[in-house]
């Protein structure tokens, strides 16, 4: 054979297995390779929607209190990575944001990616990106920026690694604030920069969480923190809580937990109870301040004034049950009291009789009666419920008033506060009915959400705006809680040419399962409400004062009620009626 | 046989008449196959390069679009690092340790001229 025909047949072999592989590629794993082209051209990646902001109102006018900012972190390859300029650059501009011992990272054999600097802001990346180091790359991401530092914390929450809003405001309007995430898909080159060329590019635009503005005012909510701060530390007490709303509107303007924690640096924590903003998710026995919904609703049903009257023998036996007034006087035992008088000194007693009125039977505790207490709690003051409030709540509960042993005993606890579960913001929203001519208003602490300096009322469902007591038992409630604060009047505390009304509770804590006798643990609470004289009630101010362990009594809470209604007279330019 | 010369028959004087004008001659002609191929390979190349400047010019636009987003990019975080820097100087927590802050004397006492 000649070598002209050995060169055509090698020629033809290779052609032919050339056209076999193209077969194969092209018609039998045509779909296997059209995927890895795509693998490597297709850019498929989320839009990410940017996180609506947080705000307060100051002087009538929203301001930021949570912000978001581009963050970057400074990756290395210690492989390739220079070494000393990294250091050196980052020593010079961004030596707080290291988080790496960059000697050790650089001596450690095999590692081929490391971050060595965190949460770097956009100038300073900047800076350090000018240096033109090599081997660095920089990584981009979001980050929620406080800049009133723990101020509110456990009101606003925070927003955890995957995007997500925990606890707070951050956790219960994570929908509104979240947005929704975009999508790209389209061919890309090398360098990922998308390319409109291809059939089967997508994009969907990312919508922007809202930005949501609190009825909180930025400057009372910070004050009050710092006077609550330092009734802990003058007390045993080791926590603290408040809310200062407007029973007229239902508008909560401050809502403070302490301790607070630090939301930039969430984990940096004992336990989870420290995120919970104990106002709305933590149900609790109010006590004597649950003496004002009892006395309501006597008052209410027109079978009690203030000027009714009992037999006070400083005791109480229901259920086999002996139920004691803290306050043993003599010249309070055994003697005729009227309520005014009984609510003055916080009188279980006075309380109990006031559900044996509203059974129709002075001398004992009724079937009627409970039923009726338990309608007021719980139908039309709503407590042991969810308020409606746009925050995470806890409901708590109230005992059915027929099924159970112990009716009796558990539904004249009741009356002052014990043997329920309820939250400060449904006990504060409860009273702010009392005080305010007997209108139940759905507590609200959101204005709307903000765009275009506009800001747009939320749309909720569910707000109630009934009118559960006359305004005469409402006024008959004014006066005889203004009349709990006369000696603060003459005591210099309170200041002149305002009325000012409030009701203390100091309660059992349950250990073990049974109320802890040995009272070396009680919680302290107060409510009550400011307003110019003869005027009605401007604010609602609830505080909470506790410790585990501690002994912590209302007169604790009411010395930072004191303290904090003095404090919005002043800040809340509210005018005396002299 | 026909004396030519003496008389000349309309006919023949229409067929000399043929023969003396002036005639041109059409031959047949047609392209070679290296020639057609390379003539369509031409207006292929033509067709291919304005597909290409097509393509390259959408192309040039999405690079041009890709830079835009990335200064967009750039200056939104300026912009929020900027808004950062304003909240953060308003603060309450700033303004109350500020040095103006610091040498204001504490309110004791509101009062309110009568309405």
């Amino acid at each position: 054979m000649s070598r002209i025909k050995i060169l055509k047949s090698v020629t033809f072999i290779a052609l032919a297995i050339i056209a076999v592989r193209l077969f194969f590629i092209q018609i039998i794993e045509h779909g296997e390779w059209v995927a890895k082209a795509n693998e490597a051209h297709t850019l498929l990646e989320t839009i990410t929607a940017k996180r609506g902001e947080i705000y307060m109102m100051d002087n009538g006018e929203p301001v930021p209190v949570v912000l978001n900012q581009t963050t970057y972190s400074v990756i290395v390859d210690p492989a390739v990575t220079d070494k000393e300029g990294i250091k050196n650059a980052l020593e010079k501009h961004a030596k707080s944001y290291i988080t790496a011992d960059i000697d050790q990272v650089f001596s450690t054999e095999g590692l081929r990616y490391y971050i060595i600097a965190k949460n770097i802001p956009h100038k300073i990346a900047t800076a350090i990106a000018d240096e033109n180091v090599s081997g660095v790359w920089f990584q981009k991401s979001n980050q929620r920026v406080y800049p009133e530092g723990e101020t509110a914390s456990r009101l606003l929450g925070f927003v955890n690694a995957d995007g997500l809003g925990q606890y707070g405001v951050e956790g219960s309007l994570n929908h509104i604030l979240s947005g929704t995430d975009g999508l790209l898909k389209t061919i890309s080159d090398v360098n990922n920069v998308a390319l409109s060329i291809g059939n089967d590019n997508v994009k969907i635009p990312a919508v922007d969480g809202k930005n949501v503005v609190l009825s909180v005012d930025r400057g009372l909510e910070r004050g009050i923190e710092e006077l609550m701060q330092a009734a802990i530390d003058s007390t045993p007490a080791t926590n603290a809580a408040a809310i200062i709303m407007n029973p007229n509107t239902g508008e909560v303007i401050a809502m403070a937990n302490l301790p607070n924690y630090n939301p930039a640096n969430y984990g940096q924590v004992p336990d989870a109870s420290a995120y919970s903003n104990e106002a709305t998710e933590i149900p609790y026995e109010p006590a004597s301040i649950c003496k004002n919904f009892a006395f309501s609703a006597a008052i209410n049903e027109g079978v009690m004034t203030s000027s009714s009257t009992y037999y006070n023998l400083g005791y109480e036996i229901v259920d086999g049950w002996t139920i004691k007034n803290a306050e043993q006087r003599a010249t309070l035992n055994n003697h005729t009291l009227d309520m005014k008088t009984a609510l003055y000194w916080s009188l279980n007693t006075g309380s109990i009789h006031a559900l044996k009125l509203l059974g129709g039977n002075p001398e004992e505790i009724t079937q009627q009666g409970r039923e009726k207490l338990y309608d007021y709690y719980h139908n039309k003051f709503r407590l042991g419920r969810e308020t409606g409030i746009e925050l995470i709540e806890a409901a708590g509960y109230i005992e059915d008033p027929n099924e159970g042993w112990g009716r009796n005993s558990t539904y004249a606890n009741m009356t002052f506060g014990q043997n329920l579960g309820v939250t400060m913001i449904q006990t504060a929203t409860a009273f702010s009915a009392v005080v305010n001519g007997g209108y139940y208003r759905t507590p609200t602490i959101v204005k709307g959400t903000l765009e275009n300096n506009k800001i747009t009322p939320l749309s909720r469902e569910g707000v109630v705006e009934d009118q559960i007591l006359t305004n005469d038992t409402s006024a008959m409630m004014r006066g005889m809680l203004i009349n709990n604060r006369s000696y603060k009047v003459r005591a210099g505390i309170d200041k002149p040419g305002y009325d000012i009304g409030g009701k203390s509770g100091t309660a059992q804590v349950i250990v073990d399962g049974a109320y802890d006798n040995s009272m070396s643990n009680l919680v302290g609470s107060y409510i009550g409400f400011v307003g110019p004289s003869g005027e009605m009630p401007q604010y609602v101010i609830m505080t909470k004062m506790w410790g585990a362990g501690q002994a912590l009594s209302g007169s604790e809470a009411q010395s930072l009620f004191d303290t904090l209604s003095n404090y919005a007279i002043d800040y809340l330019k509210i005018k005396p009626n002299n | 046989m026909i004396n030519q010369t003496t008389y000349v028959t309309r006919r023949q004087a229409s067929v000399s008449f043929v023969r003396n004008r002036n005639t041109v001659r059409h031959s047949k002609r047609s392209l070679g196959s290296i020639s057609q191929i390379v003539i369509i390979g031409m207006i292929t190349l033509v067709f291919g390069l304005i597909y290409v400047a097509e393509g390259t010019k959408a192309t040039g636009f999405d690079y041009e679009i890709s830079s835009v987003e990335s200064e967009i990019s750039e200056m939104t975080a300026r912009r929020d690092d900027l808004a950062v820097e304003k909240a953060r100087l308003t603060s309450v927590a700033a303004a109350k340790s500020s040095t103006v802050a610091a040498n204001m004397e504490n309110a004791t006492v509101t009062g309110y001229v009568a309405d």
